[in-house]
């Protein structure tokens, strides 16, 4: 095949060819076994292409993800072996004490109130601060939900962003607000924003608010290793055991 | 392949290509063990096994990204043949130090078989691009790793201070570089098997 027959492959593949030209392509590729068959290998180059680099970044991250699941799955290594020292036992004791108290004056179960911490919320850092969007930043940083939730209403009414969703729904979350709450995270949680795993976070939330410990442990289960806070969801998953 | 009815455990497959964590440890709770108890069975260890199921995964998640695998039979039996074979593969390229292969009775009937087969393909037809990708001039290579990571050919062209009409017409060309590899290797398989 000469240079012409590629270069006329990737305009049809880009489709940028007219409807003349198209036509007069599919009819060459029918009569021409030859072009027909050039044109095939170039398809699939063009897939091998499209599979290695243009889902390079994705394939990274289900690398990672798999490589973090099959940890998980593995047994824990052996605990070192230490020397008992006798001053150790004093030490053990009063950990032993302490503990004991803590054990009996908490619940056994976690609570909503050990994990409902939240960033504090930055809408206006780019500097064109409307009014209303720093009113609604103020409100939800200084816990005053009830405030923030009309607030967020009207911006969202604007300009539905990830990020005033997810504050929204926190704001719902806080005053008790839960099936609204759910609604929002479960948006989130279908697409594809930054805000989606803190959605999913927040979704084991509101369940462990509502002391649905069952459900909030399978959401938890879902969420994936990459997620930055995920430390806290490994904390909350051993409490819950 | 189109009048195979799909198994309904391609939502394993799926959820593979969609990066999905509660599907990928439920493979691994759930297939993953035989994979590994076999293959310590046969010669190896459990790293060994974490990279054979690693190495499979990856291979369904391409194949998965370029449509190509639809599952007409349970993701177990696929599943485990796929390691359980490559596996066998590799012990007989490292094997000329005998090895002992515990052979057991799986029956594998027709569309599982037919499965792997596919997959396997795919995989060897990829790892063939792959070495003829390595064969390119290193301004094609770049040119055709920006075009289909970045998508839009103006930007690629910024990118690499050239004109938009330059990286369209090598673009095209070394596709077409790639093309004529693979057809000559595909002549060279049909004089094999004739």
């Amino acid at each position: 095949m000469n240079e012409e027959n590629y270069i006329l492959f990737d305009q049809y593949l880009q489709e940028e060819l007219s409807n003349s030209e198209k036509i007069n392509f599919e009819k060459e590729l029918t009569d021409n076994p030859e072009l027909a068959a050039a044109f095939a290998a170039f398809k699939e180059a063009n897939e091998q292409l499209e599979v290695k680099f243009g889902f390079e970044t994705e394939r990274n991250a289900f690398i990672d993800n798999l490589k973090a699941i099959s940890k998980e799955q593995l047994p824990a290594p052996k605990a070192k072996v230490v020397q008992f020292k006798p001053w150790m036992y004093m030490a053990a004791a009063s950990v032993a004490l302490l503990f004991g108290i803590f054990v009996f004056n908490s619940n056994s179960n976690p609570s909503f109130d050990d994990y409902n911490q939240y960033e504090n919320a930055y809408f206006t850092e780019r500097g064109d601060a409307v009014a209303n969007v720093k009113l609604a930043e103020t409100a939800f940083n200084d816990k005053k939900y009830q405030e923030a939730i009309p607030l967020l209403e009207a911006l969202l009414k604007d300009n539905k962003t990830a990020e005033l969703q997810y504050y929204y729904g926190v704001a719902l979350l806080e005053t008790n607000k839960t099936k609204e709450a759910e609604a929002v995270f479960n948006e989130l949680q279908s697409g594809n924003s930054i805000y989606k795993n803190k959605a999913i976070w927040s979704l084991a939330l509101a369940k462990l608010k509502q002391k649905e410990y069952k459900a909030c442990k399978e959401i938890l289960l879902t969420i994936p290793a990459d997620y930055e806070n995920y430390d806290q969801v490994q904390k909350l998953l051993k409490d819950l055991d | 392949m189109a009048n195979t009815t799909l198994h309904p455990d391609q939502s394993y497959i799926e959820g593979l290509a969609n990066n999905d964590s509660a599907i990928i440890q439920s493979i691994y709770k759930k297939f993953v063990p035989k994979v590994i108890s076999y293959i310590r069975n046969n010669s190896g260890d459990e790293d060994q096994a974490q990279d054979v199921v690693q190495e499979i995964m990856i291979v369904l998640f391409n194949q998965a990204k370029a449509k190509s695998l639809q599952l007409s039979c349970p993701f177990d039996a696929y599943f485990f043949l796929l390691c359980k074979r490559k596996w066998l593969n590799e012990l007989k390229k490292a094997s000329n130090k005998g090895v002992t292969i515990k052979e057991e009775e799986t029956s594998t009937n027709e569309p599982t078989a037919d499965m792997v087969a596919e997959t396997e393909l795919f995989e060897e037809k990829q790892q063939l691009f792959d070495a003829m990708f390595q064969k390119l001039g290193e301004k094609c290579q770049e040119v055709l790793k920006l075009s289909f990571t970045i998508k839009s050919m103006e930007e690629v062209a910024e990118k690499l201070n050239v004109t938009y009409g330059y990286v369209r017409k090598k673009k095209s060309l070394c596709t077409g570089q790639l093309t004529q590899w693979i057809q000559e290797n595909s002549r060279f398989k049909s004089l094999k098997l004739s």
